[in-house]
């Protein structure tokens, strides 16, 4: 055999790609080298980076006004669609809607995640674990529109609550097209976020303090309210953030549940860019928006802090 | 030898067929034969789903790619969400999602104006259209009328035993609370809400105040609001009793089985176009294809058979509405039809309907 048919060594592919990331990280100047670490934070500052470009784009529509006769935005600034939005009775009570489905969805939702995120890293039964975590997964492969449909053909003049109803010699009830539809829609979806959000703050709160708490004498009520709970609270601000912001923006569940009469400010945002070809009112909504979460989340980080959302663990 | 094998076998009556397409596009469409623009593999229309988009690919599609062998591909996003990607593609200098779009003619308008479409005056087949086909206040042809359409009033027949509603009010009769539709945006009943409500046809577009009271008494009946589709299967389920929609939609679910009579009150419907245009920014040869695709889309045979799917009155003059709806004025063929339909031109549709779907929403979302 020729030394050309020997077939040359190589190292495993894994081996290589780090010979050559380390390679490339020598480019990166040494006095730097505590910095390293923060070079992985660049994608997501760059997907942060392209997220501001856009609401800056979008900022900028919001102060120009529609030509109708041209369907363009007018070049000179102008606050007509703030004034139009914050005017209109109509975004007004859209506005407070949202707002108010957002508080009840997420109390609602944290009054039944916990339990479900509690029993799921307390149970000593695999069984159980494994079945509120396959329980708990289950939806995510299910897209919202579909769950949204789903509870259609259950909550429907002749689905599946209503035939049962009208089988028991009742009148049909209305379930679906009205406001508590749309919270019902909204708490379901909600549910496994706020769930996989308390599951690590549970996970932290140690059995021996609350077996210390029984010890002392409390009853499983004291030792809740006045042991798991406050321990709790990061979890329950992180989740509660995460499902208030998300219910505050959602658009599907009151789409397709609210039978066109209880729209959400995103339904809104969507009329005026897509229904009346505004973008100008679209953006100037979206921008309202923005501003609504990011401050009722800031006042939230404020009063409670930011819950298991930051650690601050390991911090000087 | 083997490989002849693979080659597809054309038997007598497909060679005729084939034969016969491509001699008869000669004939309708001289462009789609002797072109030497180069064909593209596809072209995409954008269209509206259900029996609406069965019938664009029967009537026309299909018959398209028999004359031409550039096949059609259906985009079926929404009319209102087509319309600023392609604005902005236009604005950007980037290739429209589309080739061609199926569009109302109030939409189309709107992006005429807005300077995105391709002026269409040279197709060979607008010639003896009728004049419906010709866009209102606009020069040239920036878009093509196809056909015409009316919002009828659509029932249960179930519901009203003693016969199809006489009037609008109807909408407002306690009796069928929570049980009333109309499309989410008001589009097919504002000048509607206007005459029922006590006003004037030449109320319309200043004084719309005798309409939004109406709405605001539509509004205490808890009305369902929703698009095409939602009608459907509002009426599937049992969910409504009466609707304000487009006769295509009562007729298909009818057609599906459900049951579904429609009606013109004596208020009146509102009769409204739908058109096809061609968006700006295309490649030269795929433009040249997406103008042959609409010229075919106005051949008598492709009129025919489209509209009669659709059950509505085709631009192309002298086409026999379908068996079942000969003497319904949702297809309306006689002067007299017409008078008890409502054409309000587009140019004041465009410039009204932002504000009339802004009071709209004030009324249906308070």
């Amino acid at each position: 055999m020729s030394s050309s048919d020997t077939p040359s060594f190589q190292y495993p592919l894994s081996w290589r790609i780090l010979d050559r990331a380390e390679s490339v990280a020598g480019l990166w100047p040494g006095r730097w080298s505590s910095l390293t670490g923060y070079l992985f934070l660049v994608p997501a500052l760059l997907l942060v980076f392209v997220l501001v470009i856009g609401l800056v784009y979008i900022f900028d529509y919001s102060l120009h006004e529609l030509d109708l006769s041209t369907y363009r935005l007018k070049d000179a600034f102008s606050l007509v669609n703030y004034q139009a939005a914050l005017k209109s009775v109509t975004y007004r009570i859209v506005v407070l809607r949202s707002l108010g489905a957002s508080a009840i969805v997420t109390l609602i939702t944290m009054v039944l995640a916990f339990p479900y995120a509690y029993v799921m890293v307390r149970t000593r039964s695999s069984f159980t674990r494994k079945f509120l975590l396959i329980s708990l997964f289950l939806p995510f492969f299910i897209g919202q529109v579909v769950r949204a449909y789903g509870w259609l053909i259950i909550l429907g003049k002749e689905g599946l609550l209503n035939t049962f109803i009208t089988s028991l010699g009742l009148p049909p009830v209305k379930l679906i097209y009205n406001y508590p539809a749309v919270i019902l829609g909204l708490v379901q979806y909600m549910l496994p976020f706020a769930v996989l959000l308390l599951a690590p703050a549970v996970t932290s709160i140690s059995e021996d303090i609350e077996l210390a708490s029984e010890g002392l004498g409390a009853n499983w009520v004291q030792t809740f309210r006045h042991v798991v709970l406050p321990l709790a609270r990061p979890g329950l601000i992180g989740a509660g953030v995460v499902v208030f912001t998300l219910t505050l923006t959602d658009f599907a569940m009151p789409e397709i549940l609210g039978g066109g009469t209880t729209d959400f400010i995103a339904n809104s945002i969507y009329d005026g860019f897509f229904q009346i070809s505004n973008p100008g009112l679209g953006a100037a909504l979206s921008m309202i928006l923005v501003t609504l979460g990011s401050v009722i989340v800031t006042v939230v980080f404020f009063l409670a802090g930011t819950g298991t959302l930051v650690s601050t663990e390991g911090t000087p | 030898m083997r490989k002849f094998d693979n080659v597809p076998k054309i038997n007598r009556r497909q060679f005729l067929t084939g034969t016969a397409a491509v001699v008869g596009s000669a004939l309708v469409c001289p462009g789609l034969v002797f072109a030497d623009q180069k064909k593209p593999k596809e072209i995409i229309v954008r269209a509206w789903g259900g029996a609406w988009g069965d019938a664009l690919k029967a009537g026309v599609a299909d018959g398209f790619t028999a004359a031409t062998g550039i096949n059609v591909r259906m985009d079926f996003t929404e009319d209102n969400e087509i319309k600023p990607k392609i604005w902005a593609a236009v604005d950007q200098g980037r290739i429209p999602p589309i080739h061609v779009n199926w569009d109302t003619t109030t939409n189309a308008t709107i992006s005429a104006l807005r300077g995105v479409t391709v002026d269409l005056s040279d197709l060979s087949n607008l010639k003896g259209l009728l004049p419906l086909a010709k866009p209102i206040g606009l020069d040239g042809y920036p878009l093509v009328n196809t056909y015409a359409y009316v919002y009828v009033c659509a029932y249960r027949p179930e519901a009203f035993p003693d016969g199809p509603p006489k009037s609008w009010n109807v909408l407002i009769d306690p009796r069928f609370k929570g049980r009333v539709a109309l499309y989410d945006d008001g589009i097919g009943f504002n000048p509607i809400a206007v005459l029922v409500g006590g006003g004037k046809l030449e109320d319309i577009p200043d004084h719309m105040e005798p309409g939004y009271e109406f709405y605001r008494k539509l509004k205490k009946n808890e009305p369902l609001l929703g698009e095409d589709a939602d009608f459907t299967t509002w009426f599937q389920n049992g969910e409504i009793d009466v609707a304000c929609t487009i006769s295509v939609n009562a007729r298909a679910a009818k057609e599906k089985g459900i049951s579904v009579a429609w009606t013109v009150p004596e208020e009146g419907c509102k009769v409204d176009t739908d058109g096809l245009w061609v968006p700006k920014g295309l490649p030269p040869n795929e433009e040249y294809w997406a103008k042959q695709f609409v010229n075919f889309a106005l051949t008598r045979d492709a009129q025919k058979k489209w509209c009669s799917m659709l059950g509505l009155p085709p631009v192309y003059p002298g086409i026999e509405p379908p068996a079942d709806l000969v003497g319904d004025i949702s297809y309306p063929t006689k002067p007299e039809d017409f008078k008890k339909l409502i054409r309000i031109p587009s140019k004041v549709l465009v410039e009204n309907q932002p504000k009339w779907f802004a009071k709209f929403s004030e009324i249906f979302q308070g």
